[in-house]
């Protein structure tokens, strides 16, 4: 089992290393730094000052390692707009956003595993149908239309929910649903296909046939099979979530890292916008590993070879 | 306890696909006493299995089944609620599977699994259950079953998961056990094991077993009466002595031929085969279920059903030959088939 | 236990590309979504011809005129205009051409590159496998809005690039489903017996495996094309994606989402219209896929 978690951390933490290298890399390949940072009108000289500045006349390699280096020891530079340390500024915006992607994903599995058990248990059914259109919908449905709809429908129409900001728990509860709907179908038909499986298979007829309840045999010795590659798929739906945010929070002005990170690239506040970058990509990998470790847990047999 | 634990009379089963209908069970009897065994026997595709999953309730929800009688100790089970099944199943009525390791959950502990049928049916406490767990553990020859309880199936050999299914059989004190060929995935030397504990179970709790199996060898020592299945009817029923020692009908030869017997089969003699394959069954039957592959053949076979008929003392067979064994060509099982289909 | 019925025989007389066809023929799905698609395709095929207007005119007087429908609505609009008295069907024909325009041709980009990497990995498997898997991994970790975004901000946004970087961006599904498509291929026999007789490598990958793994392209194909015209929608929403004067449904959205409280219409139409677009495009990749699945699928 170690050597297992050893192997995975160990690919996780290559995997990281070079999207910091491919982040960094984006960020400055495209286009000059200092003539961003410079804005119009700067003149030749201003940009050659800027550039000496920040150090950005040095070598890619070494600008890359002094950062990396930096970032190790929690250090990921100062935004050239904000004129603040990026360490704090990010610490200020990751908290909204970790609510954000949590409550997207509650969301997202409490429509969708449900949905996907009883459509299971009575395939070609009126539920199935609906399962199915469901899932169908949200495949269709943008989620900045979605988020817009529901905006104008309980916002503007009902004024049930706040439109904007990110104060209160009401606040989450539109953007959340607009954010997780997106992962819905994938989950629904996973969970779906992972129990009409399984109640095919021998051990749940032998548990119907020692007469256990209906909710013994199907949530005890169903689901709990059928979840396994579900929970791997939730911890990877965070993580496109997490990335995918920027969109719901720029319309639902929430004060998150899509947020910073849209401000960002209009300011092109360089530091930010890498740090930005490396954070979800790093929250995506270990939300992988994550979904590898529980898997591994759940699943006995994987445990025991 | 007075009557037969199992009735069953006229028993079938039939299955709607697309553009047929598929009857694999035509009509089977079975009778069960308390402390009887009675096995069914045939090839894979005769019907058996369903047979048996007919009897708990456990048929695929598109089949239809339909019975003149089936009773547990005498408790109609027609039409039954799901809730009175799930009442009897596990608790009166307890089955047997062929392959203990898929048949028994990996996610969870042998002693949870236990503990959880014993506690849907009785009312009894953790401890209670776990006592009552070890000491089945113990009676089907569980080694350091405390141990045990503790352990996931795949950390036991196939041997042992069978015992425990079998115990997990008797948590509730049954009064019929469907062993459904319960000895088939294990090697030869378990096998003789299992049976050996089922035979001692028997006869200490007088529990009616039913046991299916495609192999006659298990049959012999274990069974008191036999049904022998074909093309989902009994095409051979009686006691086991008599059925074995006097095979009448010609798929029971057929079976008892292809058997290798100690001291008498020579080493390179070509054990006996019944040419064929078992049809699909569907449609109503017009002629002899077997007379593809039988090597007796005649022309009245092939006009009209051929109905079960005493053939003295209880034994029936489904075949129009005469039940002295006279008539029988001794060259005919030798004989090159006319098709092989 | 009984055999079950297999379905009908005439079926297994024909080439597999002819079952499909006839099969896809068949299917309602296939139907519906293809007719839908075609009609948008043609929409934006003739929109020069259908347009009443001139998508980037702009007619101060004539601002926010509701659709036909509404009270002062008029056929000289059909669909309205928006704030800046732009026609609004116009710019919806202009915009399902951007949407379909960019669609294909990032997934002709993104499908070469995933399929080129999926074989790769599915045939020759051990080192080869772990890099593909490992690049697949790293594309996977990367958010795609955010790096869409950050290379079109501090690049520019034309045309090109925005379908280069999406292109570039979205081939990790068609890498993994190649992969698995030929790693089931390269193990069946007549792979291992055109090796035999001295088939070329290059040889056996096009005359072998690439005809098999169509159907699946197919299918992932489908999946990624309404993938990439969802992303080129979101990136135009956010502001860097397709810019003005060109037209995108996107932007349309962008520019109505002011209007949201007043005029939910102008942020419907063109929301609906990628709706369909991408429903349409489901529909026919399912047909797809279930047509080219063998039987026997649940």
């Amino acid at each position: 089992m170690f050597p297992y978690i050893a192997k995975r951390l160990a690919l996780t933490l290559l995997v990281v290393f070079i999207t910091s290298i491919i982040a960094f890399l984006l960020v400055h390949l495209s286009g000059d730094p200092a003539t961003a940072i410079a804005g119009e009108g700067a003149t030749e000289r201003d940009i050659a000052a800027i550039r000496e500045l920040y150090g950005y006349n040095r070598p890619l390699m070494v600008q890359y390692l002094d950062w990396i280096g930096r970032v190790m020891q929690g250090e990921f530079g100062r935004s050239h707009y904000l004129r603040m340390d990026v360490g704090t500024i990010l610490a200020q915006h990751i908290p909204v956003t970790a609510t954000l992607g949590l409550l997207a994903l509650g969301f997202a599995l409490l429509l969708s595993i449900p949905l996907g058990v009883i459509a299971a248990l009575r395939p070609n059914t009126l539920i199935d149908r609906i399962a199915l259109w469901i899932a169908v919908a949200g495949q269709a449905l943008p989620s900045f239309l979605f988020a817009l709809g529901l905006m104008y429908v309980l916002g503007v129409h009902y004024r049930v929910l706040p439109i904007s900001g990110g104060t209160t728990w009401a606040h989450f509860v539109m953007p959340s649903i607009a954010l997780g709907y997106y992962a819905t179908p994938a989950i629904m038909r996973l969970t779906r296909s992972g129990m009409m499986d399984v109640m095919q298979s021998d051990h749940v007829r032998t548990a119907r046939a020692y007469g256990l309840s209906p909710w013994r045999v199907v949530i005890r010795h169903g689901l709990r099979h059928a979840i396994i590659p579900v929970v791997s798929l939730a911890a990877v739906q965070l993580g496109f979530m997490l990335g995918g945010s920027i969109v719901i929070e720029t319309i639902f002005s929430l004060n998150g890292l899509g947020y910073l990170a849209w401000e960002s690239i209009q300011r092109s506040d360089i530091e930010v916008i890498q740090a930005i970058l490396l954070v979800i990509a790093a929250a995506y990998a270990v939300l992988t590993l994550l979904a590898d470790l529980l898997n591994a847990a759940l699943d006995p047999r994987i445990r025991i070879s | 306890m007075t009557g037969p634990v199992l009735e069953v009379s006229g028993l079938r089963v039939e299955i709607p696909v697309t553009d047929t209908l598929l009857r694999p069970v035509r009509g089977i009897d079975l009778v069960v006493q308390p402390g009887e065994t009675v096995a069914i026997v045939g090839e894979s595709g005769c019907g058996k299995s369903l047979t048996a999953l007919a009897i708990m309730g456990l048929l695929p929800r598109n089949a239809l089944l339909t019975a003149d009688r089936i009773a547990l100790a005498g408790e109609s089970l027609a039409g039954i609620s799901q809730r009175r099944w799930r009442q009897l199943r596990g608790n009166r009525i307890a089955m047997i599977f062929q392959d203990p390791m898929t048949a028994l959950d990996p996610c969870y502990r042998i002693g949870d699994q236990m503990a959880e049928v014993l506690r849907q049916h009785r009312h009894v406490s953790r401890a209670a259950a776990r006592e009552r767990s070890l000491e089945l553990l113990r009676k089907v020859g569980i080694p350091s079953p405390e141990e045990r309880l503790g352990q996931y199936p795949h950390q036991l050999s196939g041997g042992l998961r069978q015992r425990v299914m079998i115990a997990m059989a008797l948590l509730c004190e049954p009064e019929l056990i469907i062993a459904d060929e319960p000895t088939t995935a294990l090697d030869v030397t378990i096998q003789a094991q299992i049976l050996r504990l089922l035979r001692d179970i028997q006869r200490d709790t007088g529990v009616g077993l039913v046991l299916i199996t495609h192999d006659l060898g298990v049959v012999a020592g274990m069974a008191d009466r036999i049904v022998v299945m074909y093309g989902g009817e009994a095409v051979e029923v009686g006691d086991c002595d008599t059925v074995l020692g006097t095979a009448l009908h010609p798929y029971t030869e057929g079976l008892m031929r292809s058997i290798p017997v100690p001291g008498e089969t020579r080493q390179g003699e070509m054990l006996g085969f019944i040419p064929g394959v078992v049809p699909r069954q569907s449609g109503e039957r017009t002629n002899c279920g077997f007379l593809q592959r039988c090597p007796y053949a005649m022309p009245a076979c092939g006009e009209a059903p051929v109905p079960l008929r005493d053939a003295g003392d209880g034994h029936m067979i489904r075949c129009l030959l005469s039940s002295d064994g006279g008539g029988r060509d001794p060259e005919a099982w030798t004989r090159q088939p006319e098709d092989a289909s | 236990m009984s055999s079950m019925v297999t379905s009908s025989a005439p079926e297994t007389s024909m080439s597999p590309s002819r079952v499909a066809l006839r099969r896809a023929l068949r299917n309602g799905s296939f139907w519906a979504g293809g007719i839908i698609l075609a009609l948008i395709v043609l929409a934006a095929i003739f929109a020069p011809l259908l347009s009443p207007h001139d998508p980037a005119a702009q007619n101060l007087d004539a601002r926010f005129i509701p659709p036909v429908w509404s009270d002062n609505g008029t056929w000289t609009h059909p669909l309205g205009t928006d704030n800046l008295g732009r026609d609004y069907l116009s710019r919806l024909l202009y915009g399902a051409r951007i949407s379909l325009m960019i669609g294909m041709f990032t997934v002709l980009i993104s499908g070469t590159i995933g399929t080129v990497l999926g074989v790769a990995a599915g045939y020759w498997g051990g080192r080869v496998d772990l890099v593909v898997n490992f690049l697949i991994t790293i594309r996977l970790t990367l958010p795609v809005v955010l790096v869409a975004l950050v290379v079109v901000a501090l690049i520019g946004s034309s045309l090109t690039l925005l379908v280069l970087v999406i292109g570039l961006l979205l081939w990790d599904r068609f890498a993994i489903v190649m992969r698995s498509a030929t790693q089931q291929l390269a193990t069946r026999e007549y792979i291992t017996s055109a090796r035999t007789i001295g088939s070329s490598t290059p040889r056996i990958l096009f005359r072998e495996i690439l005809p098999n793994i169509t159907g699946p392209l197919i299918v992932v194909a489908s999946i990624e094309l309404a993938h990439a015209i969802l992303l080129e929608a979101a990136l135009s929403f956010l502001g860097l994606g397709v810019q003005p004067p060109r037209v995108s449904w996107g932007l349309m959205v962008a520019e109505a989402k002011p209007q949201l409280m007043f005029r939910p219409w102008m942020i419907m139409v063109p929301g609906v219209a990628l709706m369909l677009l991408v429903f349409a495009i489901n529909l026919v990749g399912d047909a797809l896929r279930d047509v080219t699945t063998p039987e026997g699928r649940a």
